[in-house]
């Protein structure tokens, strides 16, 4: 044993060390028998000893129990007794940990679901000594019967304890202290490929799997051996002191390697994680060549378009064959493919599987990027089995070649107290978190588990949500301090190749950037005014409050089962409620200041060579905001328009975007302008989402309005765009009449809300030193913003700062007003109260 | 011996924690806990919607403490957590007959 383990210690073939170990207990075992027959000699016939499980595979670990089975014709079990009992003592003074199991042939031909690992065990027979006519009889019983009779209660048995063993690992392999039998991925399994193999040649021995497999295995084998050997037990579990010590034997590595010396345990775990990978896709292979599921899912009922290059049969999608071009190797028909899966939660057969891993190279030569990668990709993100597909597409490689950004991070292992997962299984667990926010939690969930579950369904862009998640901690693939700062770097790149909108896009990094602030808020007293304050400012919109809530949620919870509490998660509602009231409460009073040095500042001055004092007073005044929820490129587009105003004094700016369009207007401050261009959207049937509007010290205004477009005018007439931003420039001009346009509009049947808001209006003196803070909230309803800014301004009111949000069913408008310069007074106010319900209602109507 | 329980800000925790530590205390059992004091709960509008917050977050610390050492952690604890503020918290202390650790059956103060 000392020999074998020597070599092991000096080869580090595992496959080799367990052979020697079974070889070695073969020749003890047939020298005790050969001396029990010796002294009596009717032993030789009517009892034979077979080597069964590992030892029968010939995989006998150093620290595993010898599976010995004595079987004996009716009668002999009984006469033998004494002998089975002298062998087994024998083994046992030998230092062996032998499991003897004394058996009547009959006994061995049919599968017993109640001790089915005996009943595996069977498939692995080989004969150490006795009667061999009686283990010609025994192997033509388990072949000839219990494999062939018993076939179906043996997979539904060898499923069942799959998934029961896979869900004792949370179902994934990507742990950072994994077990290297049991859990996914780990030689249990690759047995399990080995026994379904079995049953489907019906053949006494495994057939070969592909080379890859056979490595993999080979790899583990020298693990678990490894392991065997530090624990000096039947202990497989991998913790992080023997990575570090397998990485520097390079255990499993190749004599090559070895000879080169210890490698990063971060490098020897993706190794070993990646032959993990192997050898659960070889098992899914098998199981779905048996007809059997590993996790059975409910499919969700979604309607799939024909004639797309694939199909879904028996709850897996299967790409159609190949006629001349394979399907497997277009991205459209690949990624509309997993956008399936994402929607219906339909695994990928296994067919389809081995020719998209072969077409990889194919797929990097057609794909192409910009807006339609990224409606792909939207829509696998926004499937509620977004995970599944997600995780099928890294197993395959295909995220990698959209995402390159995400190989820093795959099978990575950060060390730490808290994670439980790798970083990117972390990533993906996260993405099922946020899904699973959707799912209703029914009557008695706690009132911030309905509250985040409403936010989530409610948000306009979800898409950007997920592809921020996605993104969150490939930073931590690289050696940096600040992983989210590096994140958001490296997705700069991912949102350029996409050609994302530059609001998204700066969405989807402020997220990145700041994903780990409301986890850091939360370990501060969570009601303290400047706490508050401090991470409201932070975030700047409700928008990304939202998705930041969410985030933080979902991060917690993917982090470690037990991470998040139902005490955190509500501290995280709490927070979320307190930003929330204190986001738009000092828009007014922070305002930009040129001679500070703000990072942003910064970048923006220096994209404008020359120009710096005529930009800073561009810049000088507008709310913080502004500068913080704008990239520097928009803000400096904002600039330029300035400068044509000589021309055309109402500058607009437009977007279209499939979901969400934006318009953005640069003029001098006059009266009604807000009023104007929601009037002007109004009479042309858009939905304000979102609107901001801005002035700078010297009366420079940047009303934008984010929209969408109920009746699809935009999107179905694209020549309409033009005609659309001359007809919201002449409305707001008032060179032409938005009452004409509106009366001329047919007004739609307006639907019935599902949640009803009641209205509430509410004056804050306290937000601002010059302006009284007005807060709306109400039922959203199309025209909503006109019907309050048009009271506003037939009231005399000048709108310092918008600020306009809509959160579901519900719509909540700030405006900071002042009155001939200053704030309002309280007949003012009641005045407009009463003046703003009555329009409210009567939009309503 | 005696036993410690302080009920603290949770945005405390790590002051506390390293306070005792420093102080040579070696055993504490942390709370997720909510409640209220005199500081009581309030009402927080949201989105137009009135939410009570009546019962705030805090952590329970508890441990017990030699005779001799039960002043200086409670004086660690007060250093460590207080704000000045009302909301930080509470400490009660009460004795303990016995301790028994159970890997070895060792009783008494050798045994916290």
């Amino acid at each position: 044993m000392l020999a074998i383990r020597q070599d092991f210690e000096a080869d580090s073939d595992g496959l080799a060390a367990i052979a020697s170990r079974s070889t070695l207990v073969d020749e003890l075992v047939v020298r005790l028998w050969t001396a029990e027959v010796a002294a009596d000699a009717a032993l030789a016939k009517g009892v034979v000893l077979a080597a069964i499980g590992g030892y029968g595979r010939s995989q006998l670990f150093p620290h595993s129990d010898i599976d010995l089975l004595f079987c004996a014709e009716k009668g002999e079990a009984e006469y033998a007794k004494g002998a089975i009992r002298r062998v087994t003592q024998a083994l046992w003074d030998c230092g062996m940990r032998v499991s003897p199991m004394t058996r009547k042939l009959s006994e061995c031909e049919r599968f017993q679901a109640e001790n089915a690992e005996f009943g595996l065990s069977l498939f692995d027979r080989r004969m150490l000594i006795g009667d061999v006519a009686l283990f010609a009889k025994l192997d033509e019983k388990i072949r000839g019967k219990l494999m062939v009779k018993d076939a179906k209660t043996i997979r539904m048995e060898i499923a069942s304890l799959t998934r029961e063993r896979h869900a004792k690992y949370g179902d994934t392999l990507f742990h950072l202290e994994p077990n290297v039998k049991d859990g996914p991925g780990g030689m249990r399994d690759a047995n399990i490929c080995g026994w379904l193999q079995m049953l489907q040649a019906g053949s006494s021995s495994a057939v070969g799997e592909t080379e890859e497999f056979d490595e993999a295995v080979a790899f583990l084998a020298a693990t678990r051996c490894f392991l065997h050997y530090r624990h000096e037990r039947d202990d497989n579990a991998l913790d992080w002191r023997a990575q570090d010590a397998a990485a520097e034997q390079a255990v499993g590595l190749g004599a090559e390697r070895r000879k080169v010396g210890g490698v990063d345990p971060a490098y020897w775990m993706r190794v070993y994680f990646r032959r993990g990978r192997i050898v659960e896709r070889c098992m899914l292979r098998q199981f779905e060549a048996h007809g059997l599921v590993l996790a059975p899912v409910e499919l969700r009922r979604v309607k799939l378009a024909g004639n797309q290059g694939f199909r879904l049969k028996d709850g897996a999608l299967m790409l159609d064959p190949a006629e001349g071009t394979d399907p497997a190797a277009e991205p459209e028909i690949v990624l509309g493919l997993f956008a399936a899966m994402a929607k219906t939660g339909a695994r990928l057969g296994g067919e389809s599987e081995l020719r998209i891993a072969a077409a990889i190279p194919q797929l990097s030569a057609n794909l192409e990027e910009g807006p339609g990668l990224w409606r792909r990709l939207s829509e696998i993100l926004t499937g509620e089995r977004a995970g599944t597909a997600l995780r099928a597409m890294h197993t395959l490689g295909l995220l990698e070649l959209i995402l390159p950004e995400f190989h820093g991070i795959d099978a990575l292992v950060i060390r730490d107290a808290y994670h439980r997962y790798t970083v990117d299984e972390h990533t993906f667990v996260l993405v099922d978190t946020l899904h699973g926010l959707a799912v209703d939690p029914g009557p008695n969930a706690p009132e911030w588990r309905e509250k985040l579950g409403s936010m989530l369904r409610e948000l306009q862009s979800p898409g950007l949500l997920y592809l921020a998640a996605l993104l969150h901690d490939t930073g931590k693939g690289r050696a940096s301090d600040d992983h989210a700062a590096e994140s958001a770097r490296m997705a700069k790149s991912v949102l350029a190749r996409l050609e994302m909108d530059a609001y998204d896009a700066a969405l989807v990094l402020r997220l990145i950037e700041m994903h780990l602030e409301m986890s850091n808020a939360l370990r501060r007293d969570i009601f303290d005014a400047d706490t508050v304050r401090t991470f409201a400012s932070k975030v700047q919109t409700h928008e990304a409050l939202r998705m930041l809530t969410l985030f933080t949620y979902a991060d917690i919870d993917a982090v470690h089962p037990d991470a998040l509490t139902p005490w955190k998660a509500e501290n995280l509602w709490r927070l979320s409620m307190n930003a929330s009231n204190q986001l738009d409460r000092n828009v007014d009073e922070e305002r930009v200041h040129t001679s500070g040095r703000d990072e942003r500042i910064v970048r923006f001055l220096a994209m404008l060579p020359g120009r710096e004092a005529e930009a800073q007073r561009f810049l000088e005044g507008f709310p913080e905001r502004y500068l913080k929820t704008r990239s520097p490129e928009a803000i400096r587009q904002h600039f330029e328009l300035t400068t044509r105003f000589e021309k055309e004094p109402f500058q607009i700016v437009f977007q279209h975007g499939a979901e969400v369009s934006e318009i953005t207007l640069v003029t001098q401050d006059r009266p009604r302008l807000f009023a104007g261009m929601a009037a002007a959207l109004a009479a042309w049937g858009m939905n304000v989402v979102t609107a901001a509007g801005y002035a700078n010290e010297a009366g420079v205004v940047v009303d934008t309005f984010r929209f969408t477009d109920r009746f699809r005018t935009l999107e179905l007439n694209e020549s309409e765009r033009e005609r659309f931003v001359e007809s919201v420039r002449d409305l707001v001009a008032g060179r032409a009449s938005v009452e004409k346009m509106l009366s001329g509009r047919k007004r739609s049947k307006r639907r019935a809300p599902r949640v009803l808001v009641e209205t509430r209006i509410d004056f804050d003196e306290t937000a601002s030193s010059h302006s009284t803070l007005l807060q709306v909230v109400a039922q959203d309803v199309p025209g909503l913003l006109r019907a309050i800014s048009v009271t506003l301004s037939a009231a005399g009111h000048n709108v310092e700062v918008a600020l306009v949000d809509t959160e579901g069913e519900t719509a909540i408008d700030v405006f900071y007003l002042t009155h001939d310069g200053l704030r309002l007074n309280e007949e003012q106010e009641i005045e407009l109260h009463a003046a703003l319900l009555e329009a409210i209602k009567e939009n309503a109507q | 011996m005696q036993k410690i329980e302080a009920v603290i800000q949770p945005s405390k925790l790590d002051a506390v924690k390293d306070a005792l530590v420093e102080l040579g205390v070696l055993g504490i059992t942390i709370f997720e806990v909510r409640g209220h004091g005199r500081q009581k709960g309030h009402t927080e509008f949201y989105r137009g919607r009135e939410y009570a917050v009546d019962l705030l977050p805090k952590i329970k610390l508890e441990l017990v403490v030699a005779d001799d050492m039960a002043e200086k952690a409670i004086q660690a604890i007060i250093s460590a957590a207080r704000t000045g503020r009302i909301g930080d918290g509470k400490i009660f202390v009460s004795k303990i007959d016995e301790a028994i650790r159970i890997r070895n059956d060792e009783r008494g103060e050798i045994a916290v």
